[in-house]
């Protein structure tokens, strides 16, 4: 079989693998944590497109994914908005907040980063201090669960389901974007701004729209998170939680998107398999990620591929 | 008399970001890895100072600083030799390096709350508490003290990156790995120095600030990221740009905690931040030499 074709089938068996899953009745909070790994490979999609396609380091995602869920909140639990209204006004209101981090898409490297960063940063204080709106330290209650068409999704295995629609949806599109002009012109960016400038590639304008576009991902996957947990506290959204979608993105391997959702599962299901070993559990898990590391760029995804390798013939 | 506290105070704690950001900025110029854990060494500094205090509880504070300093040291010097370098000899992308820092610093946080606890602990007095009085204003012994080794700590790493044949080979490995390599420089006993000095002066500023407040295992993560700030508002991988940026850091923090408001005294900064980063993109030491 044909490496691609076999990428394609592979996608397609893990999809159908995981729709049918609620079938096999498994047990609630299952099928939580695999909500919560949709949720967070969402948005290590996002961080994807923006760090292994185009190549920007940007350590503040947790602010438009905190933007997504507050937003996503409010507009339902206070205006009592339909779900899928809030949904999408997330996206689009983190979105546009993006819109004015626009002009930090100049910088590279580490000034990006800091930028970013201190984005993050002034997020997060906004969504402390403005207890009129958010509701501080306190946190933002009573948000109500999703629902579709006038049906609440009360049972988890149909809010499992719409985190994995989501998470698939946004990796089928993220996929056709890599391929089409868009993201090959991207990917020049990645290799050397310089060069793809000089064929004529509007660097400036393709490296803020990866901004927005990443911006917008993390807001749908911020208000699935909203309307998953029901309760929101601004600590949830700390520089840590863009560390964490960052070490998704990294540990699944840079540029993959497979490796995006493969590094979400990590990120979010090891520490969840080590409470086992009670306090050593993080201590375990830092260790592993600095031995992951050695994998190289490739990332748990490189290193799967590199096993398959001797089931698929070489193109012709 | 109350500025002058307040003045005080910010300079004490900006000798602290300093310090912090100047390592920085060391190994951000020698490698070009943002170092994650730059703030665990700072925590752990912080947490090993005290453990020799609570053994010998007559020791002074210098011999408590230097404490503090050989103990970070070291542990800058085991994470280059165990983990860094090794991803640099498998020539694995930078991004990777800087993942593993991350990785680094979380075992460090929960490591450090196994040893330590989870408790915030409070250093024992290490300054004498009555006031010292400078031009007739008393001024707290303890950041009179704090500054002190802050500025004398400064002078001598600038003494030994330019006085000293180490130093100035550290300094070409920071300016061209391969020509100062060419040229007969030790790469690899440069990284491990550039490391150890990063540490020693992480783990001094621990001490210190764990003197001013209290020593805590998740004290590393908020001035870590405060050190970086500091390093990037001064131009990043400056040395110099890296110490102004803590002392400014420090007064900005200070004086809009009290005269903005107090909630939002990290955003001020954060602000600024991105403001000299889109407009003075190489920092204050930039505007600088674009003047002179």
């Amino acid at each position: 079989m044909e490496s691609a074709r076999l990428k394609r089938s592979l996608t397609g068996i893990v999809l159908l693998a995981l729709a049918a899953l609620p079938l096999f009745e498994p047990h609630q909070f299952v099928l939580h944590m695999l909500s919560l790994v949709a949720i967070s490979a969402t948005a290590a999609l996002g961080l994807q497109l923006l760090l292994g396609f185009s190549g920007q380091l940007s350590i503040g995602q947790a602010a438009f994914y905190g933007i997504g869920a507050y937003a996503s909140g409010l507009l339902s639990a206070k205006l009592g908005m339909p779900f899928i209204v809030a949904f999408f006004a997330a996206g689009v209101i983190a979105a546009v907040v993006s819109l004015v981090m626009v002009p930090i898409t100049r910088l590279t490297g580490a000034a990006l980063a800091v930028a970013t960063l201190g984005f993050s940063i002034l997020v997060y204080l906004v969504l402390k201090n403005e207890e009129w709106l958010t509701g501080g330290s306190f946190g933002l209650m009573g948000i109500p669960r999703a629902s579709l068409f006038g049906y609440v999704l009360a049972k988890p295995a149909y809010a499992y389901l719409l985190c994995v629609a989501v998470a698939a949806a946004v990796y089928l599109s993220l996929l056709r974007l890599q391929r089409s002009r868009f993201g090959r012109a991207i990917n020049a960016i990645r290799q050397n701004e310089d060069a793809a400038r000089a064929c004529g590639v509007k660097v400036t304008l393709l490296k803020s729209q990866c901004f927005v576009i990443a911006a917008f991902v993390a807001g749908l996957a911020g208000s699935l998170y909203a309307h998953q947990v029901r309760y929101l506290a601004p600590t949830d959204f700390t520089f840590w939680k863009s560390v964490e979608i960052l070490i998704m993105v990294v540990i699944g391997g840079m540029g993959s998107l497979f490796g995006a959702v493969l590094g979400a599962a990590v990120v979010v299901l090891v520490p969840e398999v080590l409470r086992e070993v009670g306090d050593y559990r993080m201590l375990i898990f830092g260790a592993i990620l600095m031995v992951v590391m050695l994998f190289g760029e490739g990332g748990i995804a490189g290193f799967l591929e590199q096993c398959l390798r001797p089931f698929s013939k070489p193109r012709a | 008399m109350y500025l002058a506290e307040l003045l005080a105070g910010a300079l004490a704690i900006g000798c602290v970001y300093s310090l912090v950001a100047l390592g920085f900025a060391m190994i951000m110029r020698a490698t070009s890895i943002i170092h994650f854990a730059q703030g665990e060494l700072l925590m752990l500094g912080s947490m090993s100072g005290l453990s020799t205090l609570w053994l010998l509880p007559k020791l002074p504070a210098v011999a408590v600083l230097i404490c503090g300093m050989v103990a970070s040291g070291i542990l800058a010097v085991a994470m280059e030799f165990l983990v860094y370098r090794p991803l640099r000899l498998r020539r694995v992308a930078l991004m990777n390096v800087i993942t593993a820092t991350v990785g680094m610093s979380i075992l460090c946080i929960n490591a450090a709350r196994l040893l330590w606890g989870s408790e915030p602990l409070r250093y024992p007095e290490l300054f004498s508490t009555s006031a010292y009085r400078i031009a007739g204003v008393p001024v707290s012994p303890q950041l009179v003290w704090i500054m002190a080794f802050g500025v004398v700590l400064m002078g001598l790493l600038q003494l030994f990156l330019k006085r000293t044949r180490t130093g100035l080979v550290m300094q070409a490995v920071a300016q061209d790995a391969e020509v100062a390599q060419l040229m007969g420089a030790n790469l690899t006993r440069m990284m491990l120095y550039t490391f150890a000095i990063a540490g020693m002066m992480a783990g001094a500023a621990g001490v210190m600030f764990g003197s001013l407040f209290f020593s805590f295992f998740e004290m590393g993560f908020l001035l870590g990221i405060k050190g970086f700030v500091a390093a990037t508002l001064g131009g990043l991988g400056s040395l110099a740009g890296a110490m102004l940026g803590g002392i400014l850091f420090g007064l900005i923090e200070t004086f809009s905690a009290v005269y903005v408001s107090s909630a939002y005294k990290d955003a001020i900064g954060m602000v600024l931040l991105i403001a000299i980063l889109l407009f003075l993109p190489s920092g204050l030491v930039g505007l600088w030499k674009a003047r002179g």
